[in-house]
């Protein structure tokens, strides 16, 4: 079978493979030692899609320059505020930012 | 008795593989209507224990089947408690199947993956960013207002490394035009991996396709990596809906 696998670099994509396969979501694993990281890390990882898409809608805004310094300003402490929370529930639940990943289909992965 | 599955082929009639299957268990045919799929018996205790064997032997099997029908291989490992279930399962996508079967009769997949400079490119298209246009903000503006640039800058760094990768695909790919029915394109699964593609190619054009890749290693861009393989049987190819009516 390996005649069917032609590359001059196998160490540069085993390496590749090696990260991808770390980054894609598991299962959610419930059982009752872990139920409530498991519903966290649904949970979370929903609360992060948010606002990574409320992020891209001020991008947008902030490049189509409709935007005023004051509402950049609270365009700015909204964001912020956002992650500061999330990065305290990630420590509280123990979830890595590669732990609230998701597959949306033909957009890709959410990280 | 369970049953482990390789593919559903379109063929009602016997495999005759004197070559074995996993477990070293003999591979049939469970014929239902006009087609049917190769299995292999196992014990009512096997556990499961997956190998890399068991992988490499999967593939064989398939690969087999392909030589002689056209085949839908199963899911890795995928097992049935008996023959009622794999008959009801039969009857459950028959039409899916059949549509299938007649759109990938005479078809092989091929996949090719491409590795680019992904950190070096990302790094450049940052430094050109900085520096320019908003970024005077940064020494003016509040935390907030500094915050908002700061992912602004990056925003737009994503964005041109994503146009610079669609540049690097599209010359890839018009490499393989007019050689392929259908194709499947990932993109930058991970910040090296450029591409991932699939793509579908009839048996006939199997070599043109084969020389297609030659000529992207030669005349391609020369700061990308590949990986080409094939044929496999067409695993990134079937698109299964259940049949709204049984017909058993």
């Amino acid at each position: 079978m390996n005649k069917k696998v032609k590359t001059d670099s196998p160490d540069v994509f085993i390496a590749e493979m090696g990260k991808i396969q770390e980054a894609l979501p598991e299962r959610i694993d419930a059982n009752p030692q872990n139920v409530e990281k498991g519903l966290a890390k649904l949970v979370l990882t929903l609360v992060e899609l948010i606002r990574k898409l409320l992020e891209k809608q001020a991008m947008r805004r902030v490049e189509g320059g409709s935007l005023t310094d004051e509402e950049i300003e609270k365009v700015g402490e909204t964001l912020m505020k956002l992650e500061n929370k999330m990065k305290e529930l990630k420590e509280i639940f123990e979830l890595k930012d590669e732990d609230l990943n998701i597959n949306l289909g033909p957009l890709g992965d959410l990280m | 008795m369970k049953i482990y599955t390789y593919g559903v082929i379109d063929s009602n009639s016997g495999i005759e593989d004197s070559n074995k299957g996993i477990e070293g268990a003999h591979v049939h045919n469970i014929p239902y209507r006009d087609i049917g799929i190769a299995v292999s018996d196992l014990d009512e205790r096997y556990k499961k224990n997956v190998n890399p064997d068991h992988i490499l032997k999967h593939e064989e099997v398939a690969e087999r089947l392909m030589e002689r029908f056209t085949v839908l291989p199963m899911k890795f490992f995928t097992i049935f408690k008996n023959k009622e279930e794999i008959l009801s399962m039969m009857s459950e996508y028959y039409d899916s199947f059949n549509e299938n079967l007649d759109r990938l009769r005479g078809k092989l997949e091929f996949g090719l993956k491409v590795i680019w400079s992904g950190n070096t490119i990302k790094k450049r298209i940052a430094e050109n960013n900085t520096g320019q246009g908003q970024s005077e903000l940064l020494s003016n503006g509040s935390l907030a207002q500094n915050y908002v640039m700061e992912k602004f800058e990056k925003y737009k760094t994503d964005r041109q490394f994503k146009e610079e990768g669609h540049k690097y695909i599209s010359t890839v790919n018009r490499f393989f035009s007019g050689f392929a029915v259908e194709e499947k394109l990932n993109m930058l699964k991970s910040e090296g991996l450029l591409l991932t593609a699939s793509y579908l190619v009839e048996k006939a054009k199997q070599d043109d396709f084969k020389q297609a890749f030659e000529r992207l290693k030669k005349n391609g861009p020369n700061d990308l990596k590949y990986l080409f393989s094939g044929p496999w049987p067409p695993y990134n190819f079937i698109n299964l809906t259940k049949s709204e009516f049984k017909k058993v």
